[in-house]
């Protein structure tokens, strides 16, 4: 940050705004397309039912509830390197915190989508929340189900809060180098606010508060995600190892999205002084440390299940990795447990070419991770009899493709509407212009 | 709009802008020693030594929102949750609890951290006076959100008007205006 001024953290950062190029708009016009077919496949779904996605017994939960998770999980580092980084005062989050942020709000959004698709009557999904109504009847609150309605509902409210109030002195920014419509607009949304010594006395005080809140919440919804499985009876879902499991991959794969999509940004928008090879990097040892946590559990939970001498829940753990979905199982292990090694080598954590593949290879890993325990276990339930073997249909992996657009489409929105870095914070990381350093310097 | 229409000062006030961080820190304090408290200070980025300085380590009232938004989403969590299961109260067998602590912990815990994002925010909005379109002319210059430090004294009359220029300008500031030199009269 050495040689930088307040006055070129502003100029630098907002320079992109506003100014979409012909790549940016193909970069939209793909997301929406995607998001097209994922629209098309869903209203197919909604004329023909249910039915047209690959469910047959006993398997109920296929490739929505897998990308629903898959989401979620994605949506955990953006708070984690906004609040539990934030917390300890880690300087490398500044650069990169607000476009995780961003991305941590479009991912629960695109995961908010699928227990909505996934129960396939869409119309009824405002059933999952308490109101009152004419029989007084209300939510089942001991089922896991009803916990994540709330634990996610609340992350997403919380995390938009905490996004939101980040981006306040921002906009402010953006408000006073605009003119016209666009100035207004800002103006609205910037709430007034001046960056005076009153506002920005409560504005710390608050923000403190919000990250204190925010922690526990990254932590807490993936185990509850987690809870929609472990509180089953279904052999290789009920395990007290799940929630730390979860959390784990969750971060794993969230931090691995963050250097898929932040990467192109800072090449392409020239932000070097600001998103560089040192915050990558960091990135990159996040995603070793819980790619460890990730190993051990995939280790720990076959040794349990084999320790447990309990036939039918070894028999999952072997099927898992010996039956018919091994491809999807040995694809999770090289993807999560084997590539990511690479980044041992720091050559290798420090090369862009490197982070981009490997982290879109971790993401690849952490799809068919949910993929493996949902299908896997569910296929191979209680009686034999009923065994089968899912296969995700058209309309399923239209409908999953569509989400990435969805997804796409915001993140890309994002970028050209509001700073993807936060000019204020990174101010904070520069030297404060002092007269005396000027009068030392001139002498 | 206000670049387009005209907006007078206002009475009383002193506006003045600071390029470096030391000189906005002397002037402040010069203005309190000469017991001039009724200013704002505005800057791009929070910084610890202006709030110490005129804070001298007070702490924000917001926390009082935040602890009786945890409080009330807490309780009121657990509640909803009990309540609701004895409004439509079924007979479990295996002699579970109808209100069943561990089961309803969790949303006890969503609530506590909802509720008091929520009451945080408010207490945030309320103490910041936002949203507002309202502040003075003075705080609405745009270089406070880029590079400079402005320091706004209000409420002066024409012979404290002279003393504070005075101050400001041996403290450091790059820009003095209003009433002294009254340039918009």
């Amino acid at each position: 940050m050495k040689g930088l001024t307040y006055g070129a953290v502003t100029r630098d950062i907002l320079r992109p705004l506003f100014k979409p190029s012909a790549a940016y708009f193909g970069l939209l016009g793909l997301c929406i397309a995607m998001l097209a077919v994922g629209g098309y496949a869903f209203l197919y779904q909604l004329r023909w039912g249910l039915g047209v996605a690959g469910y047959q017994p006993p398997v109920f939960w296929g490739v929505y509830i897998t990308t629903f998770v898959f989401w979620v999980g994605i949506g955990h580092a953006g708070t984690l390197i906004s609040a539990v980084l934030f917390l300890f005062r880690s300087k490398w989050r500044t650069g990169v915190y607000r476009a995780s942020e961003a991305m941590t709000i479009f991912a629960v959004m695109s995961a908010a989508l699928f227990p909505a698709i996934h129960v396939g009557r869409a119309w009824n999904a405002y059933w999952l929340f308490p109101y009152p109504n004419q029989r007084q009847l209300w939510q089942n609150f001991k089922s896991p189900l009803m916990w994540d309605v709330f634990a996610v509902s609340s992350y997403f409210t919380v995390s938009t809060i905490f996004f939101y109030i980040g981006l306040i002195p921002d906009i402010a920014a953006v408000r006073d180098r605009t003119s016209g419509m666009i100035k207004k607009l800002y103006s609205a949304m910037a709430l007034g606010w001046r960056g005076t010594d009153r506002q920005w006395r409560h504005y710390m005080a608050a923000y403190g508060f919000f990250a204190a809140f925010a922690t526990p919440l990254v932590l807490s919804v993936h185990s509850v995600v987690s809870w929609d499985f472990a509180m089953a009876q279904t052999a290789g879902w009920h395990s007290t190892l799940f929630p730390p499991y979860f959390v784990g991959g969750a971060i794993f794969s969230g931090c691995a999205m963050v250097i898929t999509l932040l990467l192109p940004m800072s090449v392409a928008f020239k932000w070097q002084d600001y998103i560089n090879v040192w915050h990558f990097e960091h990135l990159a040892k996040m995603c070793m440390l819980t790619g460890f946590i990730l190993t051990y559990a995939y280790g720990m939970e076959h040794y349990i299940a084999w320790y447990s001498d309990n036939p039918y829940e070894w028999g999952i753990f072997v099927d898992r990795a010996t039956g018919q979905y091994d491809w999807v199982f040995w694809t999770m292990v090289l993807c999560n447990c084997t590539i990511p090694l690479l980044w041992w080598i720091p050559a290798l954590r420090r090369n862009y070419i490197s982070l981009f593949l490997i982290s879109i290879v971790i993401n690849i890993g952490m799809w068919f991770e949910r993929y493996n325990i949902i299908a896997s276990s569910l296929a191979h339930q209680f009686d034999p009899m009923s065994w089968t073997y899912y296969t995700p249909t058209w309309v399923e992996m239209a409908i999953m493709v569509g989400s990435f657009g969805w997804f796409g489409m915001w993140f890309v929105m994002f970028m050209k509407v509001m700073p993807s870095v936060a000019v204020a914070e990174i101010k904070e990381l520069i030297r404060p212009p002092l007269k005396s350093d000027e009068k030392v310097a001139a002498k | 709009m206000s670049n387009i229409i005209y907006v007078p000062p206002t009475p009383g006030a002193v506006k003045s802008v600071f390029p470096h961080l030391d000189c906005l820190i002397e002037a402040i304090d010069q203005l309190k020693k000469a017991g001039y408290t009724n200013f704002s200070v505005t800057s791009p980025l929070p910084r610890h030594e202006i709030e110490e300085q005129i804070y001298e380590g007070r702490p924000s009232p917001v926390r009082w929102f935040t602890l009786f938004g945890a409080l009330f989403g807490g309780s009121s969590g657990f509640l909803v949750t009990s309540l609701t299961h004895a409004n439509w109260p079924m007979i479990i067998p295996a002699g579970k609890p109808l209100v069943s602590v561990p089961a309803f912990i969790v949303l006890t815990f969503e609530a506590t951290i909802l509720f008091g994002s929520f009451f945080t925010l408010f207490g945030l909005l309320y103490h910041c006076r936002l949203p507002a379109n309202d502040l003075q002319i003075e705080l609405q210059d745009p270089r406070f959100s880029d590079d400079v430090f402005g320091l706004v004294v209000n409420g002066l009359g024409a012979a404290d008007s002279k003393k504070v220029h005075h101050i400001l300008r041996d403290a450091g500031a790059a820009e003095v205006s209003g009433m002294e030199d009254d340039e918009h009269a």
